[in-house]
């Protein structure tokens, strides 16, 4: 830990970009609740009628919990950020213009949140899912100097993103089958044609990739390692992150789309199965952690797959103690992310194995965080305890066997939320170094902003308060749980002490206790789980494929081929098997027909014979002379066959451009530097042995090549000229019109009138390019 | 049919004379700004009249169609008119308000536009080619534009292949008229049917050879690359939001309009070769560092979907063909523009970009992805549901690995007094050890220089489009009538 040389006091907490979102945080707390408390409100509006698209929000129990959760758990944590963030910017030596890169993302992240709340149509809750996977993006790399911020930011995106993808394609389905996004539609639909004998495997496909989508969102196993990577945001980011915002995204649409997820059991069943997981592994990782952040990133995973399990148990009990559970959370789950941050301003560290102690010099910090994790370990007097009462209750009556196992996962929660506070304010005190480490027992913590206290403090106080008056909570889980199910839900919560709740709560309180106790008796197996995981795990296939599609992507790009014959070649070659394609494709029989041939025509054909072995003699040879003169054979040869064809003006002016075009090959070749050819200068220079072989391999590449795409040419133009004339043709009304335009041969009239369009048109292209040579010839030129 | 004249003449003249003049000059950049301006604006006055189902029929010289050339605007044809002319447009201001660089620049800029806006409005076979060359030539001098060695390459491979895929069109064009006696769209529809199968679908694949070697779908797209990389940014612009633009219409206006017959018949080999070009084009993107290489081989792929709907076909197919299309043209010109800029906002403007290419709202792109899996989904294809998903996947990574190469990397601040211990701490167990090839780079503190800001103005530019790009996202409904209105014509009417 560097000596601290500037005083953090001094930090500009009067920011007034800060306070006003802040504010607006505050105020649309203010505004949520009043709408809870009058029953909310609806707008429906077309948004894009072509593709039946709504916009469609409405403040029901779902809206107020996570509307409620956004702005509220915003508020607190915008209000800590105002002074987090220009220390965070001051640590790193960054210009506080850089908060512009923090605020306006989470401003926006929080009105998407709320309108996520209350979306109500399929493709709205996609377009809101990725605004905040956008969001979450750009503020995981608000450290963006850091690789690491870098790299996270990329996979949240990318996991989150494809996940939201997943969702997309289900609402597709789901509308190519019932021909609306609509939620509450889709929701009576299914359960019309459930009731009538079950839905259709397209259906159950469809939810299972919108649950799919929520679950990667909500960093469930297997696709929960973006999120402990995330944790190379700012706090105040994670602790939004995982308390109000992104995580709960992913628990939010499930609570949404709940009613299609209910009729289709398969889906349902997958989701206990995840959710069972993901406490299991998020819990038992959380356990080997040492940094603060990735402590509680992993018990997010862990605390979602309770939210997740309770979905996947379902009915009346589950979907209320599921919203139960959000809010509890959230409020806890804040509150430890804030004192993480507190922590690492104050002492500078950010592992548990450099801290320990700090009780004593933080005396309120401790005892906020010290409820806060009350409440995630679901201690009586704490809103927490009706979380799990919530949950055991769901759990057992689900089977006695998640009775057991639901115990075992409060008593895994228990263990890593008190090794997370034990571990920073008890034992020892020491910052920034071992236990046995002199100078760490003696350096001081620096000074810390009331602000990175208050808010924590504030939480605290709520997560009592909904300990002794529970009341207000509950509705709120009651109301989130009725628009969740689609029917009313009553929700009476108080402490029972014979209640066989508490008794299981109780046991999972030991068996924490046991666990904490007993580290070296699970240690190595957990660490051991955590490394296979490193190794083999599904963050590992993640890296491995980002790096092979990108290894992969330069190995083609390597044998792309580069020279211009080749480029030419790749146009001709895939052309002429086309045209093979296309000619095997369809009936050939008697369409392609030879005439007969008599006259001059034979002339014509040991012309064309002449001309195609002078093309074979461009393709052969490599002088330039040679190549000039052939091509003038292949010119003046075809000139003359439209000459006897009996088109004496074509040839003439056939003659003409041939003669042209060879004169001044003729003068660029004497221009050329002597006996210079592309073939020998690759040998002469640097080329090396396989580029040798590929020239040599090339001289008969090339006319094959040029064979195949004459060949295709000549189908096509055989194909065409085999066609008996059609009966009206247009060239038939241009002679017989042409005295009428005035004109006395018709070649001059289509010039001229008919297509004058044309020839002006083609007249500019000639115009332009001659003021392309001058541009090209005018660069060698020294003027 | 005011409008429909003064979309083509006036250009077309200004233009000509602007060959004249010192392009260099600023009064001429404007100039040649106002002329492209008032095409647009001629154009959108048109696109009023014309949409949602109606045409604007002016035949040359006063004879009866098939006679004279018949120009005719319909909606498709309206459609490509103004988003060819738009982006134009939007190069066009923005390497004015940069600084041109030589003296022909601003009308070859507006005689490409004219050649646009007449292959797009015309209703006959051989006047499509001619002002298709007078838009190809002016593209390659345009690509030279530049003065180096870099330049001049790009246009010599652009100019010789994109010869051979001029070639292929007139022998088609040619064999067209010997098989229907006719130039005229119109008749060439009604006479084709009577047309012996082998012979039409001979020259149904030279059309589409000839189109795909324009547009750069996969295996014909080994020019497109060095073009797009090795010209500058503005003419890049225009080449892939523009000019591309023709073989995207001339698979759509001679595939389904005039051969809907044997696209049917090659629907099959066109999803496959689309197909191709996604994945392809995608996979390329991935690992390139030069964003304007990324976004060449990403063209290729965004071609690949247009080719895919086209192959579906039906008036979902088409209207997706359409709207991907569009979106591909303006993000593409966005991205070239912005990514060769630096300085405040311009990260933002290419991140709209990148939203929009790897189709995540709210940018438009999203649009695309959605009338996509609709055509799939009504298909019932899962191969092609996955094949969409993951182009869409490799375009998440190929834009994002990029956008972070360009624009974050650079920004190094130097790590101050504070939390460096416990960054490289974290850092360490964040990365897990593994260097990714592309978002890397040298950890730790060093400092690199902020490259210089470019001019304001030109990057307003961006910004624009990326507003634009983002409204559409917000309010998709112009653009999907728009797009459904120009499909609506190949499938006869009826949406």
């Amino acid at each position: 830990m560097p000596q601290q040389t500037s005083p953090p006091a001094r930090v500009a907490t009067r920011d007034p970009l800060a306070w006003a979102v802040a504010l607006v945080a505050l105020g649309a707390f203010a505004g949520c609740i009043a709408l809870w408390r009058t029953g909310g409100g609806t707008i429906d509006v077309s948004w894009a009628r072509e593709l039946d698209l709504r916009l469609h929000f409405s403040f029901d129990g779902i809206g107020a919990l996570y509307g409620l959760l956004a702005t509220g758990i915003g508020a607190a944590v915008f209000a800590y950020a105002t002074a987090y963030v220009p220390l965070h910017l001051d640590h790193q030596a960054r210009p506080a213009r850089d908060r512009w890169r923090f605020w306006p993302w989470m401003a926006l992240f929080m009105l998407s949140m709320v309108g996520l709340a209350t979306a109500q149509d399929l493709i709205l809750l996609f377009v809101l899912f990725d605004v905040t996977a956008v969001c979450s993006y750009f503020l995981i790399a608000f450290d963006r100097q850091e690789r690491a911020s870098r790299l996270a930011a990329l996979m949240a995106l990318l996991v989150t993103g494809g996940g939201a993808v997943a969702m997309l394609i289900g609402a597709v389905i789901l509308y190519a089958d019932h021909g609306t996004f609509s939620i509450p539609e889709l929701a009576s639909l299914l359960r019309t044609q459930d009731e009538a004998g079950g839905i259709a495997t397209g259906t159950t496909v469809a939810i299972g990739l919108i649950a799919a989508a929520a679950l990667i969102k909500s960093a469930q196993v297997p696709l929960h390692f973006w999120l402990p990577r995330a944790m190379a945001a700012p706090t105040p980011v994670s602790a939004y992150l995982h308390s109000a915002a992104m995580v709960a995204a992913g628990v939010l649409v499930i609570g949404r789309v709940f009613q299609l997820v209910e009729v289709a059991p398969v889906v349902q069943d997958g989701m206990l199965a995840i959710g069972l997981l993901s406490i299991a592994v998020g819990g038992a990782l959380s356990l080997t952690r040492d940094g603060f952040k990735q402590v509680l990133a992993y018990s997010t995973i862990s605390q979602y797959g309770y939210v997740v399990m309770l979905y996947g148990i379902g009915g009346r009990d589950g979907a209320t103690a599921a919203a139960f559970y959000v809010v509890a959370h959230a409020i806890a789950k804040s509150a430890l992310f804030l004192t993480a941050g507190t922590v690492t301003m104050a002492a500078g560290c950010r592992r548990l194995s450099t801290v320990g102690g700090l009780a004593r010099e933080l005396p309120v910090l401790a005892v906020a965080s010290a409820l806060a994790a009350a409440t995630l370990s679901a201690l009586p007097l704490t809103i927490g305890f009706f979380k799990d009462e919530l949950f055991f209750r769901a759990a057992a009556e689900h089977s006695t066997l998640l009775g057991v196992v639901s115990v075992l996962a409060a008593g895994l929660t228990f263990a890593y939320t008190w090794r997370f506070w034990g571990g920073i304010f008890l034992g020892e005190r020491r910052v920034g170094g071992a236990a046995d480490d002199a100078a760490a027992a003696a350096k001081p913590l620096a000074p810390v902003p009331a602000l990175l206290t208050a808010p924590i403090a504030v939480l605290a106080v709520l997560a009592v308060l909904g300990g002794i008056v529970v009341g207000p909570f509950a509705e709120l889980a009651s109301d989130a749980a009725g628009a969740t199910l689609g029917h009313d839900v009553q929700l009476q919560l108080a402490y029972h002490l014979d209640a066989r709740e508490t008794w299981m709560a109780a046991l999972a309180w030991l068996l924490g206790g046991l666990l904490l106790a007993t580290p070296k008796a699970w240690g190595p197996a957990a660490r051991a789980l955590s490394r296979a995981g490193e190794r083999f795990g599904p963050s590992h296939v993640y890296e491995l494929s980002l790096s092979a599609v990108n290894r992969w992507s330069d190995r083609l790009h390597d044998v792309e081929v580069r020279d211009l014959r080749s480029r030419v070649a790749a146009v001709l070659l895939p052309g002429g098997i086309l045209v093979a394609l296309g000619f095997a494709a369809t009936p050939t029989a008697g369409v392609f027909q030879i005439g007969s041939i008599d006259g001059t025509d034979l002339l014509v054909v040991a012309l064309l014979a002449l001309v195609a072995i002078a093309a074979g003699v461009v393709a052969f040879t490599h002088q330039h002379i040679a190549i000039v003169l052939a091509l003038a054979v292949v010119g003046l040869g075809l000139a003359t066959v439209y000459a006897l064809l009996g088109a004496p003006d074509v040839a003439l002016v056939a003659m003409l451009v041939e003669t042209v075009v060879t004169l001044v090959f003729l003068a660029i070749v004497a221009y050329a530097p002597r006996g210079e050819r592309p073939s020998r200068r690759e040998l002469a220079g640097v080329a090396s042995e396989p580029q040798r072989r590929h020239t040599h391999s090339r001289r008969w590449r090339d006319p094959l090549i040029g064979v195949v795409a004459g060949a295709a040419a000549f189908l096509v133009i055989w194909g065409a000229l085999s066609r008996p004339t059609p009966a009206e043709r247009v060239v038939d009304e241009l002679v017989r019109l042409t005295p009428a335009a005035h004109g006395r041969d018709v070649v001059t009239v289509i010039l001229a009138d008919f297509r004058g369009l044309d020839t002006m048109v083609e007249v500019t292209v000639i115009g332009v390019a001659v003021f392309g040579v001058i541009a090209l010839l005018r660069r060698g030129r020294t003027w | 049919m005011t409008a429909l004249v003064l979309a083509l003449v006036l250009p077309w003249a200004v233009g000509a004379l602007l060959l004249l003049a010192d392009g260099r000059r600023r009064r001429w950049g404007w100039t040649a700004v106002a002329a492209v301006a008032a095409n647009l604006a001629a154009l959108v006055v048109l696109a009023v009249k014309v949409l949602p189902d109606g045409h604007e029929t002016v035949v040359t010289g006063g004879w009866e169609g098939g006679i004279g050339i018949v120009v005719r605007a319909d909606a498709l044809g309206v459609t490509f008119a103004l988003l060819s002319s738009f982006v134009v447009l939007a190069a066009l201001v923005h390497e004015v308000l940069d600084g041109v660089r030589s003296r022909t620049f601003p009308a070859l800029v507006v005689l490409l536009c004219t050649g646009l806006t007449g292959l797009f409005l015309t209703g006959d076979v051989f006047n499509f080619y001619v002002f298709f060359e007078l838009a190809m030539i002016s593209a390659y001098v345009l690509t030279a534009y530049g003065d180096d060695r870099h330049q001049l390459g790009a246009a010599l491979i652009f100019a010789v292949v994109n010869l051979v895929g001029s070639f292929l069109f007139l022998i088609a064009v040619a064999a067209m008229y010997h098989v229907t006696g006719t130039l005229s769209m119109e008749q060439v529809a009604e006479r084709m049917a009577g047309v012996e199968p082998n012979a039409a679908i001979l020259i149904a694949v030279t059309f589409f050879v000839a189109f795909g070697t324009k547009l750069g779908l996969f295996p014909f797209h080994f020019w497109l690359p060095a073009v797009y990389a090795g010209t500058r940014p503005a003419v890049a612009a225009i080449l892939s939001g523009a000019l591309a633009n023709i073989g995207a219409y001339g698979l759509l206006r001679f595939g389904a309009g005039l051969l809907p017959e044997e696209l049917e018949l090659g629907s099959t080999v066109l999803i496959v070769i689309g197909s191709a070009s996604v994945i392809y084009g995608a996979l390329l993107a991935v690992s390139r560092r030069d964003p304007a290489e990324m976004l060449a081989y990403s063209s290729i792929g965004q071609a690949g979907y247009v080719l895919v709907a086209l192959g579906l076909g039906g008036p979902v197919g088409l209207a997706a063909a359409v709207l991907y299309a569009i979106l591909n043209a303006l993000s593409k010109a966005l991205l070239f523009l912005s990514g060769a800029l630096r300085g405040a906002l311009v990260a933002g403007a290419f991140a709209v970009g990148a939203l929009s290419l790897a189709g995540m709202p709210p940018a438009a792109g999203f649009l695309g992805k959605l009338a996509l899996f609709h055509t799939g989904v009504e298909e019932g294809s899962v191969a092609l549901i996955v094949l969409l998903f993951c182009g869409g996947a490799l375009a998440f990574v190929y834009a994002f690995q990029l956008y972070q190469h360009e624009f974050w990397r650079g920004s190094r601040v130097k790590a101050g007094t504070g939390l460096e211990e416990a960054a490289a701490a974290s850092a360490k167990e964040l990365a897990a050890g593994r260097e990714l090839p592309i978002a890397g780079g040298a950890a730790g503190s060093d400092v690199a220089a902020e490259p210089a800001a470019s001019p304001v103005a030109v990057r307003a530019v961006s910004v624009v489009l990326a507003l634009i790009v983002l409204a559409l996202g917000l309010w998709p409904e112009p653009l999907l009538s728009l797009s459904s209105d120009a499909a609506a014509v190949l499938h006869g009417g009826a949406r």
